[in-house]
């Protein structure tokens, strides 16, 4: 004998109603609740750059990409990155990137994301050309990239195209640190320094990953990303380093549109 | 006091001034910015300029005409220099003549002005 029955709201505890006339289910009978949906099960999930996820976190990722997947498109691709993949549970929400050729409503999938897993997701919607275009000229897209969880697997060389004003912009927004030192909170710096420390190393062609990155801000700037963010940091020091290596970065750049400039 | 209030407002200043100045280079760089909205934006400095803002009273009133003049002056100064630098070196597609306004519609955004 099996009943379905729904799942109800309580106001202190919720409850399963079944009928009254029914044969067996006897008051007092202990009886077994599970849910009645079995979940769909995930292709193979693809990892880049992520060695260990805990158990935890690999459940919401394989809950994130069945919600995505309740939602019908052709998607290319679905990845997760950011914070949500680094050790611990230090993370504000969870980066995902839709890939997809039509635009899709994004709102009906925060919610659920968002009801199923207490997470806020932060979500983007590009298509492949716009994706390929953000892999090849921007230095913080590649090195979120370095790290992250793919629906499909996708290969991970694209040439890398310097478009110096481009990274001008881009730069530009580390300029903020300089002059309000004092009032940005630690992650606000982290992600100030990284920006410039990510353009920096991509103008010398170096590899962009978490790792080089965290390691370049250490040697370059004398203190660790973990300081920055916990916003435990000397000043004067600080910005003497943080500075010389804007200007640097800044310069380069500026040559970089002056020679563009020269050849055209 | 006042030797502090002089200190926001020139943080308020350097702000702002970076604010429009990134706006004038992203319409520069229209064309190629489809990648930039994968971008999770970082602090921007406008959003900074309006905590120093807030500090700055009165509050909720617009300033007087002489401090809102000269917060006006030193804002479009710095964002000529700081886009004629890449001016100099060929940056092309730069647009000057927008300054004037984009300065005053961030200082009525900010009730520096009415």
């Amino acid at each position: 004998m099996e009943i379905i029955g729904k799942v109800s709201r309580g106001s202190k505890m919720d409850q399963v109603y079944i009928t009254k006339n029914r044969v067996g289910f006897s008051i007092g009978n202990y009886v077994v609740v599970r849910p009645l949906e079995k979940q769909k099960p995930i292709d193979k999930l693809h990892f880049y750059g992520v060695k260990e996820l805990e158990p935890l976190k690999l459940e919401i990722v394989h809950e994130v990409m069945r919600i995505i997947n309740k939602f019908p498109n052709n998607y290319k691709n679905v990845f997760v990155m950011g914070s949500f993949l680094d050790e611990g549970f230090y993370f504000n929400d969870i980066d995902v990137i839709i890939v997809t050729e039509s635009k899709i409503n994004q709102e009906p999938i925060k919610k659920d994301i968002k009801k199923k897993t207490g997470i806020k997701a932060h979500i983007i919607n590009l298509s492949n050309n716009e994706f390929m275009r953000g892999l090849e000229t921007d230095p913080l897209y590649q090195m979120m990239l370095s790290r992250c969880v793919a629906k499909k697997r996708f290969i991970y060389k694209t040439k890398q195209n310097l478009d110096y004003k481009l990274l001008d912009l881009h730069l530009f927004k580390s300029k903020a640190l300089t002059d309000n030192f004092d009032v940005l909170s630690g992650s606000e710096k982290y992600d100030l320094v990284r920006n410039m420390i990510a353009i920096n190393l991509y103008l010398e062609k170096n590899k962009i990953s978490n790792e080089s990155v965290n390691k370049e801000i250490k040697k370059s700037l004398g203190v660790g990303a973990q300081k920055i963010k916990q916003n435990m940091i000397g000043k004067k020091d600080f910005l003497n380093r943080y500075k010389l290596i804007y200007n640097r970065t800044f310069t380069k750049i500026l040559n970089g549109i002056e020679n563009g400039a020269k050849q055209k | 006091m006042a030797q502090n209030r002089n200190k926001i407002i020139e943080l308020f200043i350097g702000n702002i001034s970076n604010a429009i100045v990134h706006e004038i280079l992203e319409r520069a760089v229209s064309k190629e910015l489809i990648a930039g909205k994968y971008r999770k934006e970082l602090i921007i400095s406008f959003e900074i300029a309006k905590r120093y803002r807030e500090k700055i009273n009165p509050v909720n009133r617009p300033l007087p005409d002489k401090d809102a003049g000269y917060i006006k002056e030193k804002i479009v100064s710095r964002v000529k220099a700081e886009l004629m630098i890449r001016i100099s070196k060929g940056y092309k597609n730069i647009d000057l003549s927008l300054v004037d306004g984009l300065v005053d519609k961030s200082l009525k955004d900010t009730k520096i002005k009415l």
